[in-house]
């Protein structure tokens, strides 16, 4: 209705008055006049006459009036656009090709401008968001392994006073469980400082976010809702606002929910999306320990830039550092990092890469587009030429034409437009990791305003050259009679340029999907030296909250106990073939780095392998064969010490001079952590190496296995753990009857959603691995759909001329030439073309190789490049002999006959 | 009748403004004293009459407003606007000027020059 009001107040203005308006005012006139004439003596019949030749026809006058107030070149533009659509109409086949061509190309760019748009320039929902910075500490030894710094409750505050901050955010991260309903829930629990609701800016979609107020008298017990977590625990009941979640037996008020855009703190998977926010002042008040901490973000005034903000807060956090040696190394610099950096890094490279592939598609499509508007070109100089001969100037016609051209584009953006909506989506099915859990895809005003600029964009550029070359016949040689040649039109032919760029573009499409395609399935199909197939994990939290349930559990021995017999429970489920226990050691990616002595050797430089927790069965359900020696029993695992089995790879490259069996190894790091871990009495003493198992992925299903020391989960127990199921089937299938074994040892034991998935999802969550998948399916996808617009661009012009040369080449057949010659004849330039194409993009393809192979990070196979232009060869050869086939079709009396 | 005068480009909007200033018409009546101010010298091209009309409308130099017209009927009388004031007085002006000088050389003898 507004939309409507506007748009009639913005007519009246270019407009003020209407046509009928207009029209009455000059029917007067004219009567008043005929009325003066018939009073001088003229009849009636007469003075109408004379009249009408005098001021003119009523009819007209809307027109006088809008030319005389500077309409005119809008109505005229207005009926190029009404002749464009009827040019389209009449040939439905032309336009669907070129409307798709764009559709196609306008679609995808469009999709993944928004994509670029939602994951790098405006990924997150908070205001300010790109003052936000992660305070990281660089340790200058480990400079690869940026680390966060906790703050006590005073540190925060003088973060708070320092100059160029604007507010700092403290958070932390909990473990908790939804308790009081019917089976436990685990819950994500993030606290924040009461000061987030204005430090992030979000308005929340219900109720209200954490204020100042919620710290007072040792902290409310309030709590809001993330969007995902309202939807899954409440179904999305908007009367949700004042009821009472209980939380680790805590009863919370529910006081807001957060939109859906609001996914707190999902930072490049570090750590999960927070499912509830409570008031950090509850934190210090439920464990009341001094060094639980906040982990800091911090929000810079504006116009600070980094390197100001880094030298002024320097000092500060050394002072920090002063008060806790212990979690600061030992030599450090502070690096304020935007929090969009971690996913520039990643994702800013995919993007790059899928740009341009939509941006050759698109330059294909317009080409395509050039191509067929040449082509029917042909077949309307003769209209053209009429026009020109009746006064229509050449600007004129250009005009129209590209009036013609921007409608089509206009047309195929509005498709393309609607389907990007879905397309953008495709990139974060496939890999979504990859991008912050925040971005939304959304068609907003600058994605529309971007897609609008393209469309006119490529109207004119397609539209131009054609526009151009037609226009500029002169009538007078056009005119007598249509051109009906016996003789072939002139050689110039334009469009073989077009065709020759087209496919070359195409080629290099195809053989950059080939690559993607090709190192893709090196991927799949390499080793992983376990079997995923059929096998899940399950992740369990123990209650380390309720001091009752923890007390039952806090000994090594208790909770030894109760992890077997949920083990045992979970192994009684029928189906189920094997279980094992294992504590972050799920592969691909797997174990902690620690670093170890070998027989007592002190080395100066300390070898590193990868530490993994896990039960003596963790090999048989993961069917990691065992190489030599064995693996240790039931009675060792319980006691944790003195033993150890190690893979393949750490085998040959600390033990390769001797037997590995048999051999010492000392892990001086195997220590608890925090309250909650519990280590065995002996796990720093030495331990027998008894057992050399072959090397599953624990560094990425696409990296080198590095050297792993297996040992006894119970050598260090942390507060959770994770079971690793093996089923003949599905395994989600059985996480049913599971839960309820587990719930049988203890019905509040919730399992963590978070944690619970196959190992074949695990390989898909592998960030090279969701990578490589979306880079092979989308340029998959991308190269089918450019090698179906070159084919449909070589088809239509090859038809379009021979449908033109009917004639000659009934004359040729009729004077006896060789079919195969005329054949030849008809498809002759778009082959040639199409070849010429082929032979460039050869070229272009193996000087670009080394560059794409470093951005696609795989190698760039000359075989997979031949193979593309083969294919190419091949279908661009049919594409020209399908439509050239009718040439020799003609019977040569029926082509003569039209002479 | 004496001999009827062509009309220089661009002066029928200055003609038109003139009418109106006299008080309000309608478009035949401006036609109408024109022609009677002239002395029924100007032809006035028709068809160019009221693409003046409208285009001065449209700069807001004259405002439209429907009335009832001597016979009764509904007729549009255009009247002078404040900024059509101003532009017929600065167009007066300048008019008078360039005629003065251009009269002025026009009518130099061969002597004077």
């Amino acid at each position: 209705m507004n939309l409507l009001a506007a748009i009639r107040k913005l007519w009246h203005s270019i407009a003020p008055r209407t046509h009928s308006d207009v029209e009455e005012e000059f029917r007067f006139t004219l009567d008043a006049y005929q009325e003066d004439l018939i009073r001088q003596g003229l009849p009636e019949e007469e003075a109408r006459r004379k009249a009408r030749i005098d001021l003119g026809q009523p009819a007209t006058q809307n027109e006088t009036y809008r030319e005389a107030i500077g309409l005119r070149l809008f109505d005229e533009l207005g009926g190029d656009v009404r002749y464009g659509l009827r040019a389209l109409r009449r040939n439905p086949g032309f336009a669907a090709v070129a409307v798709l061509s764009l559709a196609l190309g306008i679609g995808a760019t469009t999709a993944m401008f928004s994509l670029i748009y939602a994951a790098l320039l405006h990924p997150f929902p908070y205001a300010g968001a790109d003052r936000i910075m992660n305070p990281i500490i660089i340790d200058e030894q480990h400079p690869d392994e940026p680390l966060w710094f906790p703050l006590s409750k005073a540190q925060f505050d003088d973060l708070r006073l320092a100059a160029p901050v604007d507010s700092p955010l403290g958070f932390n991260n909990a473990h908790m469980e939804i308790t009081g309903g019917g089976l436990p829930e685990d819950v994500w629990s993030v606290y924040l400082t009461e000061n987030a609701g204005a430090f992030f800016g979000v308005h929340p979609l219900l109720g209200r976010n954490l204020e100042p107020s919620d710290a007072e008298n040792g902290g409310h017990s309030v709590v809001v809702l993330n969007y995902r977590f309202w939807q899954r625990h409440f179904g999305g009941d908007p009367d949700v606002i004042g009821r009472t979640l209980e939380i680790d037996h805590a009863p919370y008020t529910i006081i807001g929910v957060m939109p859906r855009s609001f996914a707190f703190n999902d930072i490049n998977g570090i750590s999960g999306v927070g499912d509830v926010y409570l008031p950090a002042t509850l934190m210090r008040g439920l464990f009341n320990v001094p060094y639980l901490a906040y982990i800091p973000w911090i929000k810079l005034r504006p116009h600070v830039t980094l390197a100001a903000a880094n030298s002024a807060l320097d000092p500060i956090v050394r002072q920090f550092a002063q008060q806790h040696p212990e979690r600061f190394p030992d030599h450090w610099h502070l690096a304020l990092q935007p929090i969009i950096v971690p996913f520039q890094q990643e994702t800013g490279h995919t993007l790059t890469l899928l740009l341009a592939g939509v941006v050759l598609l698109l330059i294909i499509g317009c080409a395509n587009c050039s191509i067929l508007l040449l082509a029917r070109g042909r077949a309307r100089q003769h209209e053209l030429a009429i026009r020109g001969a009746i006064g229509a100037s050449r600007w004129r016609l250009v005009r129209q034409l590209l009036v013609e051209a921007v409608v089509i584009s206009c047309t195929g953006a509005v498709l393309g437009v609607a389907a990007s909506y879905w397309l953008a989506r495709i990139p974060l099915l496939l890999s979504p990791d990859s991008f912050p859990a925040e971005s939304v895809i959304r068609i907003n005003a600058p994605v529309l305003a971007f897609s609008v600029a393209l469309a006119l964009l490529c109207g004119i550029l397609f539209g131009l050259a054609p526009a151009l070359r037609l226009s500029r016949h002169d009538s007078a040689r056009m005119l007598p009679g249509r051109q009906i040649g016996v003789v072939a039109a002139p050689a110039k032919h334009r469009w073989s340029v077009l065709i020759a760029a087209q496919i070359a573009l195409t080629l290099l499409l195809m053989a950059t999907a080939s690559t993607a395609i090709r190192s893709f399935l090196v991927l799949t199909q390499m080793p992983l030296g376990y079997d995923p197939a059929n096998v899940m994990k399950i992740g369990i939290t123990l209650h380390v909250r309720d001091p009752n349930e923890w007390s039952r559990i806090q000994s090594r021995e208790a909770r030894t106990a109760y992890i077997e017999q949920i083990r045992e429970k979970i192994a009684s489920v029928p189906g189920v073939s094997t279980v094992a226990v294992g504590t972050d050691a799920t592969p691909p990616y797997s174990g902690a780095e620690n670093s170890f002595n070998i027989d007592r050797t002190h080395d100066r430089e300390q070898p590193q392998a990868r530490v993994m927790l896990v039960g003596p069965g963790y090999f048989a359900a993961l069917r990691i064969p065992l190489l030599q020696g064995r693996i240790w029993n039931t009675d060792e695992n319980t006691r944790g010490d003195f033993i150890a089995v190690v893979n393949h790879a750490f085998a040959t490259r600390y033990l390769s001079s001797s037997n590995a069996l048999g051999r010492q190894l000392r892990i001086p790091g195997l220590t608890p952590r925090n309250r909650y871990q519990v280590a065995s009495a002996q796990s720093t003493a030495a331990r027998e190496i008894i057992g050399v198992v072959g090397d599953a992925r624990n560094d990425g299903v696409d990296r080198p296995v590095v050297p792993a020391i297996y040992l006894p989960y119970t050598a260090v127990m942390l507060p959770y753990v994770q079971f690793l199921v093996r089923t003949p089937g599905d395994p989600l299938a059985y996480l049913h009857s599971i839960r309820g074994a587990i719930a049988s040892v203890a019905s509040d034991q919730q399992i963590s959603n978070a944690a619970t998935f196959t190992l074949n999802e695990a390989i898909e969550r592998d960030a090279q691995y969701s990578r490589q998948r979306l880079f092979s399916i989308l340029f998959g996808v991308f190269s089918a759909m450019a090698l179906a617009l070159a084919l449909v661009g070589i088809f239509s012009v090859v038809a379009y001329s021979v449908a033109q040369r009917t004639t000659e080449f009934g004359v040729r057949l009729a004077l006896g030439a060789p079919r195969a010659h005329v054949l030849w004849v008809a498809a002759r330039i778009a082959l040639v073309s199409a070849a010429a194409g082929i032979v460039i993009g050869l070229a272009f393809d193996s000087f670009l190789g080394a560059v794409l192979a470093h951005w696609m990070q795989s190698a760039f196979a000359a075989g997979s490049l031949v193979a593309a232009a083969v294919l190419l060869a091949l279908s661009a050869f049919l594409a020209c002999l399908l439509p050239a086939r009718h040439a020799i079709a003609v019977p040569p009396a029926e082509a003569l006959r039209y002479e | 009748m004496t001999k009827p005068v062509e009309l220089p480009q661009g002066t029928l909007e200055m003609l038109i403004l003139k009418a109106v200033s006299l008080g309000p018409l309608h478009g035949y009546g401006i036609l109408l004293r024109i022609q009677q101010i002239s002395g029924e010298r100007l032809e006035i091209l028709q068809g160019s009459f009221y693409t003046a009309i409208y285009r001065l409308e449209h700069r807001g130099w004259i405002k439209g407003e429907w009335g009832e017209s001597e016979n009764n009927r509904r007729a549009r009388f255009y009247s002078l606007t404040a900024a059509g004031t101003r532009h017929l007085k600065a167009e007066t002006a300048k008019w008078t000027d360039m005629a003065a000088v251009v009269a002025g050389i026009l009518d130099r003898k061969a002597d004077e020059i």
